[in-house]
């Protein structure tokens, strides 16, 4: 189920002429760019470097960086395909280092806080298909103000709160899902989810953010 | 419920994750509490933000930049893994230093043996290795094509070395011999292999050949003879066409040295040169390449695997024939092809075929399994629907008449798995009757069972009698 809701994540995402991998065709590229054929690399890179600039961006919240933190999730494919054991699809198993790069990047965001450049987010229009008539002014603003007023809320949860709340409420991933693509098991996930639940969810209405709670211990090992 | 109500409890409200008992509770006590009532709407605002958040598209990127900098990081690595450790000579200078020294201080003055004369020693010789021959396989061809005289049946299995000889009849064929290294004859065209080696390639042509090649390494030679012209790069994209009255040549990136016994030219990227027969080379004849003669050098790259072993290749591979009723565009797997009916060697799997419509919009005609055998698999495409009229009202029927409770139950279950956003595409024939002539999921996102319970819905829609209309229809659910 994972690989399946990744592959349709992967279709929405790429556009274009480039066709979606099947299985086959995803182990021969694999079996390709573990023999270190140049051409191999560039044709995993062509299909899948929207698919990981919009995860990362939309994770983030905002562009800046985007392409150091793009070639920082391909330098780490390619450098790990050696280990990938094919036990998940490969647009899967590059979400999951997209998370990584981009917890990363929210730890150190953390520690030098930087402006929320959430206004980036209407740069780019939503997918046309998606847009029933034209948005008015108002609705264009208003809407923008709800995008910056959640990632704002994310700014303040703790990193790893801040992806399992992101990856559930934000991208409808459940607890299975979740836990493979943070690493971790899917009991710990639904208690950091329900803690993170809790206190965006408090921000947003409004209310002062809570004490630290016991699960945001070790959050930023 | 006495107290107030839980910020997050409006998200599972919004969600409708809450129990109607419960949800009449909370909405009652919004209705008492201003204070709830505005975290309520806040809760609710963003999480109708969410659906935004989650189609916003990837914003552009510097992709060839990233790219650079990924490829530069990945082989620097990689270098530097296989480089070898230089050897440590200052450790063995400092222990040499030292040795010595102790001896000097330790010991009596050593007692030097005479000095051995030099023993005269014969070098012997290795006799010059032959290199190594070099192995062409076809990787694309269209129409007819022959080898060494025959139409050879097994055209993929076949090895082509020294003193082959390939001739085309209307179509072309394309033969790769190495790592992006490959070349591609055209239409009504003759090429002889002769020399074929790790060393040396050359390639005699009458006609058009189109040749991609890798850079060479030192002391290796690539020519392609045309008449009394000879045709000389080190790693570039080329054509090069010869018949019975001049030779042509141009080159698409890299640089190509032209040459006969009376001189020689450079022709540089995106620059052609032409040569009357009998004429010496000259640089006046070098002009450069209008933008569509660049393009035709583009769409005309021969076609390379990524993969080039070909032992592996010849038992591993296998051809695909793409047979279609007229001359159609097609890609296999996303890349382009050109103008089928035509045969491709892939890799064994499960490969998507697309062709080009009318408007030259690329549609699936089907995905097709090869195995590895050398007799490989055909894939007929039927031919393009013609266009019909009344489409849209039969799209319209089709839309305001599908069962939607019937359909909501088989979207159920991915629905609660938190799947949204998926889509189903069907293709439609409908007859002046309302009869549904055939219904085909022709793409969808969803599992199999589920599409499969789609297509049931879809096709319980009654038409009423109208237009006859085929045409495709892509459904988001």
């Amino acid at each position: 189920m994972v690989a399946h809701v990744m592959l349709a994540r992967v279709k929405r995402d790429t556009t274009g002429s480039l066709a979606t991998l099947g299985p086959a065709d995803e182990a021969d590229l694999i079996a390709r760019c573990k023999a270190d054929d140049r051409s191999s690399h560039d044709e995993l890179y062509h299909r899948f470097r929207r698919q990981v600039a919009g995860n990362l961006y939309r994770v983030l919240g905002d562009r800046t960086d985007l392409d150091d933190l793009v070639q920082e999730v391909f330098v780490i494919a390619f450098r790990g395909l050696e280990r990938f054991r094919g036990d998940a699809r490969l647009s899967t198993w590059l979400y999951r280092i997209c998370v990584n790069v981009a917890l990363g990047k929210i730890r150190t965001r953390k520690r030098r806080p930087a402006a929320i450049g959430v206004a980036d987010l209407d740069a780019t229009s939503a997918d046309p298909s998606l847009i029933e008539r034209p948005e008015t002014p108002d609705r264009a603003l208003e809407r923008r103000q709800d995008q910056e007023r959640v990632y704002k809320a994310l700014e303040l949860l703790a990193p790893k709160k801040r992806i399992v709340l992101y990856l559930h409420e934000i991208e409808g991933l459940d607890l299975k899902q979740i836990a493979y693509l943070v690493d971790s098991n899917p009991v710990t996930v639904r208690t950091r989810l329900f803690y993170a639940r809790r206190e965006f969810y408090r921000i947003i209405a409004g209310e002062p953010p809570p004490d630290k709670l016991p699960a945001d211990e070790g959050d930023d090992r | 419920m006495s107290g107030h109500v839980a910020p997050h409890r409006w998200a599972d409200l919004w969600a409708g994750r809450v129990g109607d008992p419960e949800r009449t509770v909370m909405e009652r006590h919004a209705e008492r509490c201003r204070a709830c009532a505005r975290e309520r709407q806040r809760v609710t605002r963003a999480s109708d933000s969410f659906a935004a958040i989650r189609t916003q598209s990837s914003p552009d990127v510097s992709w060839d930049a990233v790219r650079a900098r990924v490829h530069w990081s990945v082989s620097t690595q990689r270098r530097a893994a296989l480089r070898r450790p230089r050897p440590a000579y200052g450790w063995l200078a400092a222990a040499l230093a030292t040795g010595v020294a102790i001896a000097m201080i330790s010991g009596p003055a050593p007692t030097w043996s005479p000095v051995v004369a030099p023993v005269a020693r014969h070098e012997v010789r290795s006799p010059p290795v032959a290199p190594a021959a070099l192995v062409g396989l076809v990787s694309r061809a269209s129409g007819d094509v022959m080898v060494d005289g025959v139409r050879p049946a097994d055209l993929f299995a076949r090895s082509l070395t020294t003193g082959s000889r390939i001739a085309t009849a209307d179509g072309r064929v394309d033969i790769q011999f190495g790592d992006n290294s490959a070349f591609a004859l055209g239409p009504r065209s003759t090429i002889e292999l002769r020399r074929f080696d790790a060393q040396t390639i050359e390639l005699a042509v009458d006609g058009t050949v189109d040749v991609a090649v890798a850079p060479r390494a030192g002391g290796q030679r690539f020519l392609v003879a045309a008449g009394d012209h000879v045709v000389e790069v080190r790693g570039t994209q080329f054509r090069v066409t010869h018949d019975g009255s001049s030779t042509s040549v141009a080159c698409r990136h890299g640089l190509v040295a032209v040459s006969d016994d009376r001189g020689k030219v450079l022709v540089g990227a995106a620059r052609r040169v032409h040569v009357a027969s009998g004429s010496p080379v000259s640089s006046e004849h070098v002009v450069a390449l209008s933008s569509d003669e660049l393009t035709t050098l583009a769409e005309a790259t021969p076609l390379a695997l990524p993969l080039w072993d070909p032992v592996a290749l010849a038992q591993r591979s296998a051809p695909l024939e793409i047979a279609t009723s007229g001359r159609r565009d097609v890609r296999v797997d996303g890349i382009e092809l050109g103008l089928a009916p035509l045969r491709v060697r892939v890799m064994p799997g499960r490969h998507t075929v697309e062709t080009a419509d009318s408007a030259g919009r690329f549609r699936r005609a089907g995905w097709v399994d090869v195995a590895a055998a050398p007799q490989g698999v055909r894939l007929d495409v039927p031919a393009e629907p013609p266009p019909t009229s009344g489409i849209s009202e039969r799209r319209r029927q089709l839309r305001t008449r599908i069962d939607q409770p019937r359909l909501g139950r088989c979207m159920r279950s991915i629905a609660k798995a938190g799947l949204t956003g998926t889509y189903v595409q069907v293709e439609i024939a409908v007859d002046a009757r309302g009869a549904v002539g055939f219904l085909n999921v022709i793409d969808s996102d969803l599992p199999s069972a589920t599409a499969s319970c789609v297509r049931e819905v879809l096709a319980g829609v009654r038409f009423g009698a109208g237009a006859a209309a085929t045409w495709r229809e892509h459904i988001d659910l």
